[in-house]
């Protein structure tokens, strides 16, 4: 008998703690949630500055900046900022002692189609998907991903990859190691370098396109339909370039290669409307059919 | 000033590097300090290599010779050579690269060396440097005849050492590309010893060393962020 006492009120301790650390938990777990509203007229400017975490940028159809965030703890503030049709929201890390969990923050950001973002970045992951507006990025290890999203694309990255999916406009990408990869992309005017990374073109090239994609190791690939019209011109310092376009002899007169070492292809497929230029230090360029 | 803006501006300046600048730029130019400060300083190179070319002065003696050791020690030179020649072998070295490249390479030692300047000065913002990247460059000609990489090294090595702890996976993305670059440029130099006549191979070098540069700006940029 005295045990079943015992036994019960250990039971009622018992889940007494366990319901208190749930609220305390959740209490907590509040606390370092946020939500912020602006309202905004037009094309705004929208800010992001997170060392650590994850930022989604999606459009909506209202003019309203709407920032939903979670704080990985009390270690981590964010900042926001509203001025006219500037936004800024800023993670600042109040204590850096704590464990790199503890230092994230994570956002999804609403905006109106036509927002301008400068998104700067560390570690985590950025994904912006269907903004019609000029956009930058400076990350060092964040991996990039942008879907449906039109305008001039300025990509700095040292080792985070880039992920453009059916992307409009113009492209300046730029990283160390990390993989830049265009699909479907209905872009006039392409420049991507990378070092170490490997680069994957699939989509068409359009009329007075320009493409310039560079790298020193890895591959570049570029696929191509039967009507693309362009003219190519692909050297390989001391890598291979694979070519399985039915180009002709340049018919624009495009400089000669200025290396006696490279391994270079240049020609013409179709009118040569478009201008293509791949250049490797040692990796290996190819030029495949689309299947 | 948006930094889509000034990449358009920079794409202009590289696009026509010795024409007029169009007047989109200049108009985002007077609206921005940082592009007018760049402008400012490539005048200030283009004028000074100008007035160079025309008044055809020698450059200190000390400094060629420092720099032609240098070079044939790595191997990046022949010693043959003539004595009385040095405008000779800088214009074989750099000669068949685009003016441009010969400019950003510049700039990216520069600020390279601006950049250190200023961390060891402890100055925060490497903005603020910038205006002062001419006179380092025109008081420190030795630090540049002397070996630049090793220098290099051992600032990187304070910068890296100063970036947050927290973060490891930014150190260690910045250690590991590092890593990389460095690869590169032995490579590159590689190439370039075994083809000094080869400019293609020179170009890569060049945008080795431009990486480098790019890296240490981002690991500068994360300290003085992560350090407030």
């Amino acid at each position: 008998m005295k045990g079943r006492v015992g036994s019960v009120v250990c039971s009622r301790v018992a889940g007494t703690a366990l319901i208190a650390l749930f609220l305390a938990t959740s209490a907590n777990a509040q606390l370092r949630r946020f939500e912020r509203h602006f309202t905004v007229q037009g094309k705004p400017v929208v800010t992001v500055q997170n060392a650590t975490g994850r930022i989604q940028v999606r459009a909506w159809d209202k003019q309203e900046v709407l920032i939903l965030g979670q704080r990985g703890s009390t270690n981590v503030e964010v900042d926001t900022e509203q001025a006219g049709n500037r936004i800024e929201i800023a993670t600042r890390v109040i204590s850096g002692n704590a464990n790199p969990d503890a230092l994230r923050a994570d956002y999804d950001i609403s905006v109106p189609a036509e927002s301008e973002l400068q998104v700067r970045s560390d570690s985590g992951n950025v994904t912006v998907d269907s903004v019609h507006g000029d956009m930058s990025f400076d990350t060092v290890a964040a991996d990039l991903a942008l879907q449906d999203v039109e305008g001039y694309l300025v990509v700095k990255s040292i080792g985070g990859s880039t992920i453009c999916t059916r992307c409009s406009g113009r492209l300046d990408a730029t990283s160390i190691s990390g993989d830049v990869k265009l699909l479907q992309p209905t872009m006039d005017n392409v420049r991507v370098q990378t070092s170490s990374g490997n680069i994957f073109f699939d989509g068409s090239f359009m009329n007075r396109g320009i493409y310039v994609l560079k790298n020193y190791s890895g591959t570049i690939e570029v696929r191509f339909s039967s009507t693309d019209s362009f003219d190519v011109r692909a050297t390989s310092l001391y890598g291979n370039v694979i070519n399985q376009a039915p180009v002709v002899p340049d018919r624009h007169s495009m400089p000669a290669p200025r290396s006696g070492l490279a391994k270079s292809l240049f020609g013409t497929m179709n009118d040569g409307h478009a201008k293509v230029e791949l250049s490797s230090f040692n990796g290996t360029i190819k030029i495949s059919k689309r299947e | 000033m948006s930094p889509t803006q000034c990449a358009q501006f920079e794409r202009m300046l590289e696009e026509q590097p010795d024409g007029p600048l169009a007047a989109e730029a200049t108009a985002h130019m007077e609206g921005c300090t940082d592009c007018r400060m760049l402008w400012s300083d490539l005048e200030a190179i283009r004028t000074t290599a100008m007035e160079w070319g025309g008044q055809d002065v020698e450059p200190p003696e000390y400094l060629w010779i420092a720099l032609r050791r240098q070079l044939e020690f790595e191997g990046l030179i022949r010693g043959s050579i003539r004595e009385g020649s040095q405008r000779g072998w800088v214009s074989a070295w750099f000669g068949a690269a685009p003016r441009w490249a010969l400019a950003g390479a510049s700039i990216s030692l520069l600020l390279i060396a601006a950049m250190l300047a200023g961390y060891q000065k402890n100055e925060p913002n490497t903005a603020a440097l910038l205006p002062t990247r001419m006179s380092i460059s025109a008081a420190r000609p030795k630090l540049v005849a002397a070996d630049l990489g090793k220098a290099l090294d051992g600032d990187l090595k304070q910068v890296f050492d100063s970036l947050p702890e927290g973060n490891t996976v930014l150190t260690s993305s910045l250690r590991e590309n590092l890593g990389i670059v460095d690869n590169l440029i032995a490579v590159c130099e590689k190439s370039v010893r075994e083809q000094p006549d080869d400019p293609v191979a020179r170009d890569y070098l060049y945008g080795a060393y431009e990486q480098k540069a790019v890296l240490l700006a981002t690991a500068m940029d994360r300290s003085a962020l992560e350090g407030q």
